[in-house]
């Protein structure tokens, strides 16, 4: 056994130690999330897991939530450089954002997201 | 059609990045107006590097024609500008509006910054065509009817008003109207009245969709600022209220202010609002949010 470890250089320790810090990280990473507070099915955990996802009332979209308070297609998250982009797709009922009605916004942790009476709190990953 | 209006830089004074200033942002006074095809900015602040981007990202290499309105020339509103990429390239066109200082245009102005002692690359080199205009009183961009007042700044500078099919939008930064109150000392003594701000500047801003202002200090903090140039945010709101605006964005925020005293000071102005009958609603202009008027 000790001969395998002698043919173990350092080049090739370094390459485990990177891949295990990789791995280390990807065990210990946690995707972003909208939790839901209230709506249908609260409470109610949905991981970014995508790096575009639509919300709306339609079974075609990616999250699905059946209210009426929503419209079919009502928003979208997208992530870019490791920020999360909320944009209301023209919705009837709007978007509120703690309160103000945007069009759109990069979202930061602890932020909340009203579309009627569905209320999602953002959870930024690490 | 809307208009919309993103912030790209709500900081006053001097960048503040860190976690302290993480929600409202740090980069310094930038804002970005798109009404049908034409875009119109407010301020160069270091918010202006990244809008410059993020046309490119969205804009591609469509040539573009850019209206930019600076309320004045202080370092924090126009830092951004050397950074600005689209002012680099051939393809786009720049029209550029401020006041002239003494017998500086704003040419000499922005130009100024750009010298060698300060700035690796020179103004001449700036591939775009650049169209400089002193603007005193009103400007047309497209169906956009620009309007400037003047305000009280050391150093003056000035408002612009922003009307476009039945809206209206309007941005006045860097103005101390607390300086232009009868007995400042009143304010003091019944903090809780509507303060008396000058007539001509309600009718610039009467019924503005959006009001986005200057909202840099407490009233404590004001005792020991006055004569610096910012208001107090609480005297912002009596602005608002008097002209009947529907939002008002508190702007300029303190480097000091983390965002957590940016909510407070945001709650006492709609506190304010509500005791003075008003349906107001005010908010912290922040880093990232797009509204649709």
């Amino acid at each position: 056994m000790a001969g395998d470890f002698d043919d173990f250089d350092d080049k090739e320790a370094t390459g485990v130690l990177e891949l295990s810090v990789e791995i280390l990280a990807q065990l210990r990473a946690k995707p972003s999330s909208l939790e839901m507070l209230s709506g249908p099915g609260a409470p109610r955990v949905v991981s970014l897991e995508k790096d575009k996802l639509v919300f709306g009332r339609s079974s075609q979209v990616d999250v699905h939530i059946d209210s009426l308070d929503l419209s079919r297609r009502h928003f979208m998250l997208s992530k870019s450089e490791n920020e999360w982009q909320c944009e209301d797709l023209d919705s009837r009922n709007g978007v509120f954002l703690n309160g103000l009605r945007i069009h759109s916004a990069v979202l930061r942790d602890g932020d909340h997201l009203q579309l009627g009476r569905v209320v999602f709190v953002f959870r930024k990953g690490r | 059609m809307s208009l919309f209006v993103k912030f790209w830089g709500t900081r006053g004074s001097i960048p503040t990045p860190g976690p302290r200033t993480e929600r409202y942002g740090g980069n310094t006074p930038c804002i970005e107006i798109r009404a049908d095809d034409q875009i119109i900015i407010c301020d160069g602040g270091t918010g202006l590097r990244e809008l410059g981007l993020d046309l490119l990202r969205r804009c591609g290499k469509q040539p573009l024609t850019l209206h930019l309105f600076f309320s004045h020339p202080h370092w924090d509103h126009i830092q951004g500008f050397p950074f600005f990429v689209p002012a680099y390239l051939p393809a786009n066109t720049l029209h550029v509006y401020g006041a002239s200082k003494q017998d500086r245009t704003i040419h000499d102005l922005l130009s100024g910054q750009m010298e060698s002692v300060y700035f690796p690359v020179n103004f001449g080199e700036l591939g775009s065509r650049l169209i400089t205009n002193d603007l005193d009183t009103t400007a047309m961009v497209g169906n956009v009817r620009v309007t400037a007042f003047r305000q009280t700044h050391p150093g003056d500078s000035l408002g612009f008003a922003f009307e476009h099919d039945g809206r209206k939008i309007v941005y006045s930064t860097d103005h101390e109207h607390d300086l232009l109150l009868p007995d400042p000392s009143l304010a003091g003594k019944h903090p809780g009245e509507l303060r008396p701000i000058p007539e001509e500047m309600i009718e610039f801003a009467r019924d503005a969709d959006l009001l986005i202002a200057d909202g840099q200090y407490t009233d404590s903090e004001y005792q020991k600022k006055i004569g610096w140039g910012h208001p107090r945010a609480t005297t912002v709101v009596d602005f608002a209220v008097r002209a009947g605006a529907k939002q008002l964005a508190l702007f300029h925020h303190d480097p000091m202010h983390s965002d957590a005293e940016v909510d407070t000071i945001v709650a006492l102005c709609n506190s304010r609002a509500k005791a003075l009958g008003s349906k107001l609603v005010v908010f912290g202009a922040r880093e990232g949010i797009e509204l649709k008027l």
